[in-house]
C-alpha cells in the first residue's frame, strides 16, 4: 500500500540520517519525547502536563493516591490526621535520603512549604499552594501544615503538585538552581538538564520504600519534539520507544501495524460548551434557557465521541469529570434530538434559528463537527478560532457568548477543582447564579464529606438544569511503545516512568 | 543552386526588391500576428486553457457534483480517493476528517482561491496603479513621497504583517482579502512609476498637453494604454501570490475560517495525517500547484507576447 511505502521511506531516512542514541531494551534506556517545550523543570514554576510527569518522577509528595484504589498512602509521611479544622499534623519517614545525600526531615517540610506558600515567589500554578499558611516544626519528624481556612481536598493536592524539596540545597541554588540541577528524593534523579530540550534521568538507587515503587528502566531520555508526525517518524526508526497524545486516527494505524503496542486511557479533562447565560457579553439568544437546552439537544455528542476522540471517551452530563468527589451523575441529560432543538428554539421565539460567534482553541475538527450540528437546527454559528491566550482574555472580559472549552481539573480528583473554579462568581464564570455560589462556597469549605457531596450535587443539577454549560465528553490519551517495554496508563494522564520495565 | 550564384548583379537585386514587397503584400494584420504570437507560445496557451477550465470549474461547481462541502458524515471519514483500495464509489476523491466529500471542497475551494486572488489583486492593482502613476507622471515631491511609501512597505515582510493583523481581526474570507489588497501593492507602484517614467516625455504626450488636455485625459488615454501590458503581467504575478498568502494564513490557521472550504485550510486539515493518508494533503495540494503555475505561465506569456521586441 502506498501509506505503508512513505511510512517505510520517511523511517528509512530518519534511520540513515537520524542521530540514533541507541535505544533499546539492550542499554537500559527508555527514549521519551515531550510536546510541549518545558519552562523550567522546577515543579512549581511551569504549568505544563510535562512538568508534572517530570515532578512525578524526580521528587515525592508527603502522601500518595493509590491510583488502583484511590486511597492515600503515605509517601513521606507515614501519618496524618487533622488536629482542627485548619491544621494537619503529619509524623515524617525517617531515614529518606534526597538524591544529593542530603537527610530529609521536617526542616525541608517547614522550608519547602512556607517558601512556595508566599505569594511573592511567584509559584506559576497559585491554587496549587494557595491553601496552605505555613508549615511549623514540632520535632525532628512532626510536622503541622496550616491552612488558609478548611480546605478538605488537601490530601489530593498533598499527593499531586506540592512536592518536597531539600531545604539546604534549595536555599542556596534556589529556583534557578533547582531548574538545571534538579534535587529530589524521587525514584529517577536527574543527569543532565538542557532547559526546554533534553532531559536524561537515572534511576535512584537509594529510593526509600515508598508506595510509588522504585523505578525499573536505568535510564530515560526525554526530549522535546513538538510536532506528532515527527514522533511517530522518530518512533518508527526507532529513535523513540515511548510517546503519547497521539490522535486517535494515528493510533489506530499504528495499531494495525502491530509493531508497537497502543494503549488508550481516559483522561480527567472534559470538553464542554460556556454559553454565557448571565448576559455579559451583550442581549443575545443564548441569555435564554431554551435556547440553551435547544443547544444541548442539537449536538450528537455521541457521534462526536463514536468517530472523532474513540477509545476511553464518553459522553459527559455533568459540569465536572465523573470519578471526582461531589460529581453529581443523576443530572438532567439533554439527547440528541434535532426535532426538539427546534422546537426549543421556536418555543423561545426563534423560529428561524440566530447567528453566533462560536470561539475555540483546540481541537478544531471537533468544533467544526458540532458547527455542522448547530447547523442544522438553524444555528448560524461563525467559528473565530484563536490562541489559548488570546480567547481566555476575551473570557475574562466576558467578550464570548459561546466558546468551546476544555479543562483538565490539574487531574485533582475532586469537583472543587473545576466546578467551584467556573461558578463561583469569577472572571469565567458566565452563569453568575447565586444560589450555585452559596451551594458551592458551603462544600468548598465543609470537612464533613456528606455535607459537601450534597452541596455539590444541588450546584450540579441547577447547572444541568438551566444549561450554563454544555458538557461534551471526557478526553483519552494514547500511549504508543515499543513492544519491549509493559506500561498501565493511568487515568490522571500522568505518565510514571518508575512504572515503565521491560517485558521479561 | 549554381543558377543563382551565377546571377548577375541587377536580377538578384530586383529578385530581392519582389520579394520584399511580395512579402510586405502578404504580411498579416497586427491582430492576426498577436493570434500567431499567442497560439506560438505554448506556456501562454497552457495558461490560459487551464485556468479558463478553473474558472469554468469554479463557477460551475454545483452541477459537477451532487455532494455538499459541508455536508459531514462522521461514519464515513477519511474515505480514500478512487485509486486506492476501499475507496466509496460515491466520493471520486474520498472525504476529509469530517467526512465531507473531498471533490465538492476542492471544486468550491477553487472559487474561494479565485475570489481572493483576482480581487486581491484588483485592490492591490488599484492602490498601486494610482500611486505609481502619479509618482510617476508627476515626480517631484509626488514621486518622493511615493517612493518613500514604498520604501516603507518593502521594509515590512508580508507574511508577518498579514499574521498579526490577522491574529488581532479574526480571519475571515474578507479580512484576508483586504489585508492581502493593502499589503501587496509594491509592484504595481514600482513598475508603473517606471513605465510611466518612460512615456510621460514622448512626442505625443508633449503632443496632448500642448493641446491643453487635462491631466486625467491624458493619463486615461495618452499614458496608460501604452504601460496597460506592464500592469496585465504584474497583475498576474499578484494573484498567484496572494493565492499562495491565503494557502499559507489559512494552513496556519489565520486564514479563512473552516467550514468554508478552502485549498490552504484542506492541506492544513490533513497534516496532521500525513504519514498515513497523504492524498489528503497531496491533492489540494496539486490543485493549487496547478492554478498558480496556470496564472504564472499566462503572466510570463502575456509579457513575452505584448513586449515591443517581440512584435516582430
Amino acid at each position: 500500500m502506498k501509506t505503508r511505502l512513505l511510512v517505510g521511506s520517511v523511517a528509512a531516512v530518519l534511520a540513515f540520517s537520524g542521530s540514533n542514541a541507541l535505544a533499546d531494551k539492550a542499554n537500559d534506556t527508555l527514549n521519551v519525547a515531550f510536546t510541549k517545550e518545558l519552562e523550567s523543570v522546577d515543579s512549581y514554576f511551569n504549568s505544563a502536563r510535562e512538568g508534572v510527569i517530570f515532578q512525578r518522577s524526580v521528587w515525592d509528595g508527603l502522601l500518595y493516591l493509590n491510583q488502583e484504589t484511590g486511597e492515600y498512602e503515605g509517601n513521606l509521611a507515614t501519618s496524618w490526621q487533622w488536629v482542627d479544622d485548619t491544621t494537619l499534623e503529619l509524623k515524617l519517614r525517617e531515614g529518606v535520603k534526597f538524591h544529593n545525600g542530603e537527610e530529609f526531615d521536617a526542616d525541608d517540610v517547614v522550608y519547602t512549604v512556607n517558601f512556595v506558600a508566599k505569594p511573592e515567589n511567584g509559584v506559576v500554578v497559585q491554587r496549587n499552594v494557595n491553601w496552605m499558611k505555613e508549615a511549623v516544626k514540632v520535632d525532628k519528624y512532626t510536622v503541622r501544615i496550616i491552612t488558609n481556612g478548611p480546605f478538605p481536598a488537601a490530601f489530593e493536592y498533598l499527593a499531586g503538585p506540592v512536592s518536597i524539596y531539600p531545604n539546604e540545597y534549595y536555599a542556596e541554588a534556589g529556583p534557578a538552581g533547582m531548574a538545571l540541577k534538579p534535587v529530589g528524593t524521587g525514584p529517577y534523579q536527574v543527569e543532565s538538564v538542557e532547559p526546554g530540550k533534553h532531559f536524561v534521568l537515572k534511576r535512584y538507587e537509594g529510593y526509600h520504600d515508598s508506595p510509588k515503587g522504585a523505578a525499573s528502566i536505568g535510564t530515560v531520555d526525554i526530549r522535546t519534539i513538538p510536532d506528532v508526525n515527527t514522533q511517530l517518524a522518530e518512533l518508527f526508526s526507532g529513535g523513540l520507544d515511548f510517546i503519547w497524545g497521539v490522535p486517535a486516527d494515528q493510533a489506530e494505524k499504528i495499531a494495525a501495524m502491530g509493531r508497537f503496542t497502543v494503549a488508550n486511557e481516559s483522561t480527567m479533562r472534559i470538553g464542554y460548551l460556556e454559553l454565557d447565560a448571565a448576559g455579559r457579553s451583550g442581549d443575545h439568544p443564548i441569555t435564554k434557557a431554551k435556547v440553551r437546552q435547544a443547544i444541548a439537544h442539537a449536538i450528537d455528542r455521541q457521534a462526536i465521541v463514536d468517530s472523532l476522540l474513540k477509545g476511553k471517551s464518553k459522553v459527559v452530563h455533568s459540569a465536572c469529570f465523573p470519578t471526582q468527589f461531589g460529581c453529581e451523575q443523576d443530572v438532567t441529560t439533554y439527547d440528541y434530538d434535532p426535532e426538539k432543538a427546534k422546537a426549543l428554539l421556536a418555543e423561545a421565539g426563534y423560529p428561524d434559528g440566530f447567528s453566533v460567534d462560536f470561539y475555540a482553541y483546540r481541537d478544531r475538527p471537533y468544533a467544526e463537527a458540532m458547527l455542522s450540528y448547530l447547523a442544522k437546527v438553524g444555528i448560524q454559528a461563525n467559528l473565530k478560532y484563536l490562541q489559548y491566550s488570546a480567547l481566555r482574555d476575551m473570557r475574562f472580559k466576558g467578550e464570548t457568548s459561546m466558546s468551546f472549552q476544555t479543562w483538565g481539573s490539574y487531574s485533582v480528583n475532586d469537583a472543587s477543582a473545576i466546578t467551584s473554579q467556573f461558578f463561583k462568581h469569577g472572571a469565567e464564570d458566565f452563569a453568575r447564579d447565586d444560589e450555585v455560589l452559596a451551594w458551592l462556597n458551603a462544600a468548598d469549605t465543609s470537612v464533613d464529606p456528606a455535607v459537601r457531596k450534597e452541596n455539590y450535587s444541588e450546584a450540579l443539577k441547577k447547572i444541568a438544569d438551566q444549561a450554563y454549560w454544555v458538557p461534551l465528553f471526557s478526553y483519552n490519551s494514547n500511549y504508543v511503545f515499543t513492544q519491549d517495554a509493559e506500561f498501565t496508563p493511568t487515568p490522571d494522564e500522568v505518565v510514571r516512568f518508575f512504572q515503565v520495565s521491560w517485558k521479561q | 543552386m549554381p543558377g543563382s550564384i551565377r546571377a548577375s548583379g541587377w536580377g538578384e537585386a530586383m529578385a530581392r526588391t519582389i520579394e520584399t514587397v511580395a512579402e510586405e503584400i502578404r504580411s498579416p494584420s497586427p491582430g492576426a500576428m498577436l493570434r500567431r504570437r499567442i497560439f506560438g507560445h505554448y506556456g501562454l496557451v497552457f495558461g490560459i486553457a487551464v485556468l479558463t477550465i478553473i474558472v469554468l470549474i469554479a463557477l460551475f461547481a454545483p452541477l459537477l457534483t451532487s455532494h455538499d462541502p459541508y455536508t459531514q458524515d462522521l461514519m464515513a471519514r477519511m474515505k480514500p480517493p478512487f485509486w486506492m483500495a476501499g475507496h466509496d464509489p460515491d466520493h471520486l476523491l474520498g472525504t476529509d476528517h469530517l467526512g465531507r466529500d473531498y471533490l465538492a471542497r476542492l471544486l468550491y475551494g477553487a472559487r474561494i482561491s479565485l475570489a481572493i486572488g483576482a480581487v486581491a489583486a484588483l485592490i492591490s492593482g488599484l492602490i498601486g496603479t494610482a500611486m505609481g502613476v502619479a509618482a510617476g507622471y508627476f515626480g517631484g515631491k509626488v514621486d518622493l513621497v511615493v517612493t518613500f511609501l514604498i520604501n516603507v512597505r518593502l521594509a515590512m515582510p508580508v507574511v508577518l504583517v498579514a499574521l498579526a493583523v490577522v491574529a488581532i481581526l479574526g480571519g475571515s474570507l474578507e479580512v484576508v482579502i483586504v489585508v492581502l489588497g493593502l499589503l501587496l501593492w509594491d509592484r504595481f507602484a514600482v513598475v508603473m512609476r517606471s513605465s510611466v517614467m518612460q512615456v510621460r516625455d514622448l512626442e505625443y504626450v508633449n503632443a496632448a498637453k500642448a493641446i491643453g488636455c487635462s491631466v486625467p485625459r491624458i493619463v486615461l488615454s495618452e499614458i496608460m494604454p501604452n504601460v496597460l501590458n506592464n500592469l496585465i503581467v504584474v497583475a498576474t504575478l499578484e494573484m498567484a501570490h496572494a493565492i499562495l498568502l491565503e494557502a499559507a494564513l489559512s494552513f496556519l490557521g489565520l486564514g479563512v475560517q473552516p467550514p468554508t472550504p478552502s485549498w490552504g485550510l484542506m492541506i492544513s486539515e490533513g497534516k496532521q495525517m500525513m504519514l498515513f493518508e497523504p492524498w489528503l494533503i497531496a491533492i489540494p495540494g496539486v490543485a493549487l500547484f496547478i492554478l498558480v503555475l496556470a496564472i504564472n505561465l499566462l503572466g510570463d506569456g502575456l509579457r513575452d507576447v505584448t513586449a515591443p521586441e517581440n512584435r516582430g
